[in-house]
């Protein structure tokens, strides 16, 4: 029933928005569309399984460990490799990050091997009941964490210092450098938390569906058409993307079934690009 | 005979009017100077005749026919050309390829086969005395050869009306003086009507047969060199309110 | 002729000729691997019409591929065209797709455009995978066979392959001498400068597209034709692109031979790496790419011809960091 379905498109919508904001962060802010994002939130999901899996820790606390380890690897990503070829163009950057997810991927493979995985603690097949509607647990903490993510991500970028400094590197890299921000730094920076969103997104994920290596390709195209969607380089536009996204598939499903849902998503990604460029809620973060 | 002309030029931004409803004429054959502050819509004017910008009002004519609507590359071919503030060099190019550019697709351009476009971008080279530099890659060469270069490259289009932005920015005084010399030559041996914004008061002065003055998208004045450096509202809006009418009470 | 012409005519004939002869001197398992270097090279020098010289990152352009493969697996099967006929239709429904498509993408710039090509890829591999009544589905497509022996047959693709890609070669030089090629080059670098020159942008751009798809649609056909099986997932491979595109940047994009340059030398590498190292072929290609754009993004051509030494190479990488 209509409240049912809804309830679903916003827990799916949540998740999606929160692949997006990551996404969007790093793109809005240094123009860096990083292809390997869906890899990261893949490597998020694995680091969860393994923490499950051989040290018996509960998914939802393996999140700050997922977070601070694609942290890591935000960072040198960006120290060591893109922040030489950003000022550039962007075959390159692009190029780079392709590069970044083909070894990411096979490096996951190697280790974990491309079966199936999944991780279910005791509580995962549990439900509320509210009314008619059910309402999992899982799904209802993942909506709470994805809500204090974005919360802490639009403090972090308001009220700190380095918060301020990425705001203003991306509206203006040169002003910026002038009035002696570490450029250099900030982008660093910025990939790192955009991973780390990466990895909270990953291991949230990990116990709602199955995944293996490859999964990051399905999440990139999620998060481009969010981006689209909601307008590039903004926080807002990505939650509201996300959300719309999450809505309209669920609900898109439950009516007309699942078949030609991915090559729906795929038109409508690029009849918005066509006619409204600045997407549906607003312009660039600048 | 006014080779183009405006009529209640308009061009909004949102609500912001860079361009506020400005009249103005090119005669054929004359030099006019377009002057002002900065962010005056000098620049702004001559996108919307090249049809960069779209127009939000009015009307602008080329010969007698409406110009305004149509697409940059058809005005480009019918005879208008321009230079930029901020030159926009072909970079992955050398200094032949980019004026060839100009021949191949400007006016008379699609007539042309590529050998004979390139003589005639060799033609405008040595124009403009860059031949020396005819076939060095153009991120090696400086600002005041790459100004030479994307003059060549409007010449090599053929145009009548030659529109320069700010072509004297940025050069030292010889080079100010080779290039007026250069301007001279364009208006007088080719016959081309030109349109100079400038900054550079020698170049306005020592060139221009009218000048137009405009100031926060609208024009405030429009005369003979001598009349509008005199001209209390063209000095208001260069140094002030103040400054202005201290020089009345002296 | 000019001289420097001519040697380079006379080189390019001796060089055409060994690859002729070459089937003769190697035995059947390095046919086929000449075939697919050969196959790279073609969809790598296509790719260069609509990146390397128009500048427009089509990172999806392996649609038209899988276009030309559906269209010749359908037309065989289900009609019972001649291979031949298939890939040429197939080559001509590519081109008429860029067209319809790139009169609206070729419209946006930058990422966006490259992101609306992936979608279009996209979009269409998970249309022949969702309409399994006409398409086969995730199943696939099973071709009729050749009727020939195999030996001859893998001969023949070798080459039809090698055939594409000199047409493919000659298509590059075309353009790169003619007005196409240097309007296409003056959009590149500055699309409004080369608009305010008298160049029609619109119209540039869907040409080159289209020739890009048709030649990327002529090899998808014969790819059909010489693996007798199809699925979405492999002719539309979004990894098939991004290797052209490495291919293109390796051996210098917009240059007439540096694409094909890369790709006999990245499908080289491909091919020994993954004899000796079959696990990890996938993340030392992942590695390649990464360094590849890091120290040579304007291609090897570019680097031998202005003689860039190490200390200089490193210099420009310094210059351009943030």
């Amino acid at each position: 029933m209509f409240l049912q379905v809804l309830l679903n498109g916003i827990f799916l919508g949540a998740i999606y928005a929160n692949i997006a904001v990551g996404f969007s962060l790093a793109w809005g802010v240094m123009d860096v569309i990083n292809v390997a994002h869906g890899t990261m939130i893949v490597i998020g999901s694995f680091i969860t399984f393994f923490l499950f899996k051989f040290c018996g820790l509960d998914p939802f606390l393996s999140i700050p460990f997922s977070m601070f380890i694609l942290f890591l690897i935000g960072y040198s990503t960006q120290k060591y490799l893109l922040n030489f070829v950003v000022k550039v163009g962007i075959f390159l950057s692009l190029t780079l990050t392709f590069g970044l997810d083909l070894f990411l991927i096979n490096v996951v493979l190697l280790i974990f091997t491309g079966d199936y995985r999944s991780v279910t603690p005791s509580y995962s097949g549990t439900n509320f009941q509210m009314g008619r509607m059910i309402i999992p647990y899982v799904r209802l903490v993942t909506l709470g964490i994805c809500f204090l993510l974005t919360m802490l991500l639009q403090l972090f970028l308001t009220k700190t210092r380095t918060g301020r400094a990425i705001r203003a590197t991306s509206q203006n890299r040169q002003a910026a450098e002038i009035v002696g921000v570490n450029v250099a730094k900030v982008y660093s920076i910025t990939l790192a938390i955009s991973a780390a969103l990466a990895g909270a997104c990953g291991s949230l994920i990990s116990m709602v569906q199955s995944f293996t290596p490859f999964e990051g390709g399905f999440f990139i195209m999620k998060a481009f058409i969010i981006c689209v969607l909601g307008g590039l380089g903004n926080v807002m536009g990505a939650i509201i993307g996300g959300l719309i996204l999450g809505i309209v598939e669920t609900m898109g499903a439950r009516i007309f079934g699942t078949g030609f849902q991915e090559a729906i998503s795929a038109i409508i990604m690029i009849l918005v690009l066509i006619f409204m460029p600045k997407g549906i809620v607003g312009s660039k973060y600048k | 005979m006014a080779i183009l002309e405006g009529k209640s030029v308009s061009k909004l931004f949102g609500a912001l009017p860079a361009v506020d409803q400005v009249d103005f004429y090119l005669q054929q054959g004359e030099i006019l100077g377009l002057i002002g502050p900065n962010g005056a819509g000098k620049t702004t004017l001559v996108n919307l005749v090249t049809g960069t910008y779209p127009m939000t009002h009015g009307e602008i004519l080329f010969e007698s026919k409406r110009i305004n609507g149509l697409k940059p590359a058809v005005i480009a071919r019918m005879g208008i050309a321009r230079t930029f503030q901020i030159v926009k060099p072909f970079l992955g190019m050398t200094v032949r390829e980019n004026v060839v550019i100009g021949s191949l697709f400007g006016k008379g351009g699609t007539e042309r086969k590529t050998k004979m476009a390139f003589e005639e971008a060799d033609r405008w080279i040595e124009f403009v005395h860059l031949q020396d530099y005819r076939n060095a890659s153009v991120d090696q060469i400086n600002i005041s050869f790459r100004k030479r270069m994307d003059l060549a490259k409007a010449l090599a289009m053929g145009p009548s009306v030659l529109m320069l932005d700010e072509v004297m920015a940025g050069l030292n005084t010889k080079d100010i003086e080779e290039m007026m010399a250069l301007v001279t030559r364009i208006n007088q041996e080719l016959k081309i009507t030109l349109l100079v914004i400038e900054h550079v008061m020698k170049a306005v002065m020592g060139l221009c047969h009218r000048v137009m003055v405009l100031h926060h998208g609208k024009k405030i004045s429009d005369g003979s060199p001598q009349e509008i450096v005199n001209d209390d509202r063209v000095i208001e809006a260069y140094l002030g309110e103040r400054y202005a009418k201290s020089r009345r009470a002296s | 002729m000019e001289g420097k012409k001519q040697k380079r005519l006379i080189i390019g004939i001796i060089i055409s000729f060994g690859f002729m002869v070459l089937p003769l001197l190697i035995e059947g398992y390095w046919i086929r691997v000449m075939s697919s270097i050969f196959m790279y090279a073609i969809i790598t020098g296509a790719l260069n019409i609509i990146a390397g010289f128009a500048g427009y990152a089509a990172f999806g352009n392996i649609v038209f591929f899988g276009i030309g493969a559906y269209t010749t697996a359908m037309l065989m099967l289900r009609v019972g065209f001649p291979w031949w006929t298939g890939v040429i239709v197939g080559a001509i429904l590519a081109a008429i797709f860029a067209i319809l498509v790139g009169l609206p993408i070729l419209r946006l710039r930058g990422h966006y455009f490259a992101i609306a090509t992936l979608g279009i890829n996209r979009a269409t591999e998970q249309i022949a995978l969702d309409w399994g009544s006409f398409t086969g589905g995730g199943k696939g497509i099973t071709l009729p066979l050749p009727k020939m022996e195999i030996q001859s047959f893998y001969a023949m693709i070798y080459f039809i392959m090698f055939g594409l890609l000199i047409l493919t070669v000659l298509t590059n030089l075309l353009i790169a001498r003619s007005r196409l090629g240097y309007a296409l080059r003056a959009i590149r670098d500055n699309e409004d400068a080369a608009e305010a020159s008298g160049i029609f942008a619109p119209t540039c751009k869907v040409i080159a597209w289209a020739i890009s798809a048709f030649l990327t649609g002529l090899t998808g056909g014969v790819f059909a034709y010489w693996f007798s099986f199809i699925e979405p997932a492999t002719v539309f491979d979004i990894m098939i692109a991004v290797k052209a595109f490495v291919m293109m940047m390796l051996g210098g994009a917009g240059s007439v031979l540096g694409p094909i340059l890369g790709a006999f030398l990245l499908e080289l590498i491909s091919e020994t790496v993954w004899g000796q190292f079959l696990t990890i072929h996938m993340l030392i290609l992942g590695i390649i790419v990464i360094v590849v754009v890091i120290f040579i993004p304007r291609g090897l051509l570019e680097l031998f011809r202005r003689k860039i030494s190490l200390a200089a190479l490193i210099k420009n990488i310094k210059n351009q960091s943030v």
